[in-house]
């Protein structure tokens, strides 16, 4: 990671009129962090203390620091840290046992980890192929879903990624992803 | 597993489905039957089977088509024997009402035309049985809701046979005396079979996924569910195999009973496991297709208490129009029509921007609909409804077919909707079809294999 140039203003995005109108802010703020120049840090006005996405941005190299501003509005900074992104638990490989599409044994630390358990469908399977069209082709993606993902799969796959997944004791069905190098399509 | 796609042929079983079911209630507000002729007249069979067959039956395979796939996560066997299933049921039931309208004149063309039901109709079944069936064995240990569908499956086996040896009967192929008592002591058998299995069975199953699917509420199996399943699934072996046998043998009705208790079991513990979707969802704020099928439920409990009512005061056989109708509008087309207002947007939005969502800005699914205008619709279905089962318990024929009338205003109205879904009539214009989307047809399937999915390549 290059050095931050000292002056360079954070990125601010005010996601609080897409919550108050019911929306899922998730895509506009993935848009903003792509947008963000090297060292440049990410201002987040929310509705709410966006908890899930301390995690979501840590492990893209993002340290949080929240404070509450009034009317129960949240200001969230997210700073680069200096030094690259440490996988933070090593338990997000790919899962070894369950279905998938992808054999072998390359498969690279999800670079990322969403939880979309308690969004309404569609919403779990938009927001995972979202996340997913940012990575760089090589690059997994961990994603924890309500169900097996049905739908999803058979999309990654005329999409050309790369899949394993099991159902987890809760129910939930976890898949780490690989991004596949083209666009390719099946068949 | 890879994977489901969409099923090429639901929608267009839908649209049949829903044709019929605007055609039934027409002869309804006619004065077509039942009650204007008796409950056992050719033209009371034509519009029950346009609803049970046309309507329910049709709307099922096309939803099970779909959702047994989603819900055993494997996917549909032999998907190339769906539209032959779909014509064969379609052209049995179109052979089985011209037999009905033919019954009173005893002419040679209805023996041919309900000999030809009888034959067309359980080879539709049966194809549709082959394909699910062999997706759900392939799917085997398998999960709480697939089981009921499996049973309702071997429910709608035991309807068609029973319905096919009816018309064989009327037709005059099977004149023996036993098959004859048995068609006399089978109708009850029939339709226990098909209202209680074949399609309530069904329908419950298919809701334990469904409803916490969409109102986000925890689906872990519980033990009230397996209650049900198996209070449920005995109640339907002695109905259909154990009570037709006592009374053959020993012309007692033990069995019946006994069934019917078991019955209000599952329908407890059943009313327990609803309780727990709605209460302990994450979805705060429902949307009109979990709303209005409160109204369902609602009529599927009132039909347990018009049951259980109309048992104590000994007037089952005066008054099992109305409960066949409360049964038939209030519980299972209060459900496929509040149901149907979820599918068609999802399954609409799946095939028009599956293709490029995470690519492109979408519209949500629920753009696809207006929420406010079309609860007044379901508003006025349940009242309709409430009305028509009021007019046939008070004899008042008058009364039943206005109310009748409501019904099917309310149904056209929600078919419109169904229709603008279809079209994206109600999506902004900037969002309707983003580059790499295609307008889906009105009920056909898309014009290729690769339109559904990979368009945008």
């Amino acid at each position: 990671m290059s050095i931050p140039p000292p002056d360079l203003p954070p990125l601010d995005v005010d996601v609080r009129p897409i919550l108050r109108d019911g929306g899922e802010p998730f895509g506009a703020i993935m848009e903003a962090v792509a947008r963000l120049a090297p060292g440049q840090s990410l201002r987040l006005y929310a509705t709410f203390k966006p908890v899930p996405l301390f995690g979501v941005l840590g492990a893209r190299g993002f340290e949080p620091s929240a404070r509450e501003i009034g009317g129960g509005d949240w200001e969230v900074l997210f700073s680069p840290r200096a030094a690259a992104p440490q996988p933070d638990r090593p338990a997000t490989a790919a899962p070894a046992a369950g279905n998938g599409n992808g054999g072998g044994d390359d498969w690279p630390e999800p670079s990322i980890e969403i939880d979309n358990r308690d969004l309404d469908p569609p919403e779990p399977m938009v927001r995972t192929l979202e996340v997913l069209e940012k990575l760089m082709p090589g690059e997994a993606l961990a994603a924890i879903l309500p169900r097996e993902p049905i739908f999803l799969l058979k999309e990654l796959e005329s999409r050309g990624h790369r899949w394993r997944g099991a159902t987890e004791p809760d129910g939930s069905y976890r898949i780490v992803i690989r991004a596949g190098d083209g666009r390719a399509a099946a068949s | 597993m890879m994977g489901a796609a969409l099923s090429r042929w639901t929608m267009a079983s839908f649209a049949a489905a829903l044709a019929f079911l605007v055609g039934a209630q027409a002869l309804m507000v006619a004065g077509y039957g039942f009650p204007a002729a008796d409950i056992r007249a050719p033209q009371t069979l034509v519009v029950v089977h346009m609803v049970t067959i046309g309507w329910l039956s049709l709307l099922l395979c096309g939803a099970l088509f779909q959702f047994v796939p989603v819900l055993v996560a494997k996917p549909l066997l032999h998907e190339r024997l769906v539209l032959p299933s779909l014509l064969l049921l379609l052209a049995g039931l179109v052979s089985l009402l011209c037999g009905f309208l033919h019954l009173s004149d005893r002419a040679g063309i209805a023996v041919m035309l309900l000999a030809l039901a009888g034959v067309l109709l359980p080879a539709g079944f049966a194809l549709a049985l082959f394909v699910l069936g062999a997706t759900l064995w392939s799917a085997r240990p398998l999960p709480l809701p697939a089981r009921f569908v499996a049973v309702g499956l071997a429910c709608v086996a035991a309807t068609a046979a029973f319905g096919s040896l009816f018309s064989l009967a009327l037709a005059g192929f099977v004149a023996r005396p036993a098959l004859l008592d048995l068609h006399a002591a089978g109708v009850p058998v029939h339709a226990a079979a098909g209202f209680g299995g074949w399609l309530t069975f069904t329908a419950v199953g298919v809701s334990y996924r469904l409803l916490p699917m969409f109102m986000l509420s925890p689906d872990h199996e519980r033990a009230t569910g397996r209650v049900v399943l198996y209070t449920g699934g005995a109640a339907l072996a002695l109905a259909v195999v154990a009570a037709p046998a006592e009374a053959l043998l020993a012309g007692t009705a033990v069995a019946f009973h006994v069934a019917g208790a078991l019955a209000l079991v599952a329908l407890a513990a059943y009313a327990a496991d609803l309780s727990h979707f709605y209460r302990m969802r994450k979805r705060r704020v429902i949307e009109l297709n979990s709303k209005s099928a409160l109204g369902a439920f609602a009529g599927l409990y009132l039909s347990a208490v018009l049951l259980l009512a109309l048992w104590a005061t000994g007037t089952i056989s005066a008054h099992a129009g109305a409960l066949v109708y409360l049964v038939a509008f209030g519980w299972l087309t209060g459900l496929g029509l509040s149901q149907l207002y979820k599918i068609v947007p999802f399954l609409t939005w799946l095939e028009c921007y599956g293709p490029v969502m995470g690519r492109k800005p979408t519209p949500r699914v629920q753009d696809l609909v207006v929420e406010r205008r079309d609860s007044a619709w379901f508003a006025l279905y349940f009242l309709g409804v409430a009305a028509g089962a009021g007019a046939l318990l008070a004899g008042a024929p008058g009364l039943f077919r206005l109310a009748s009338a409501v019904t099917l205003s309310a149904t056209a109205a929600i078919v419109v909707e169904l229709v603008l879904v279809r079209r994206l009539v109600n999506v902004k214009a900037a969002l309707r079809l983003p580059e790499g989307t295609s307008r889906p047809r009105l009920f056909l399937p898309p014009r290729t294999e690769t339109a559904t999915i990979g368009a945008a390549r």
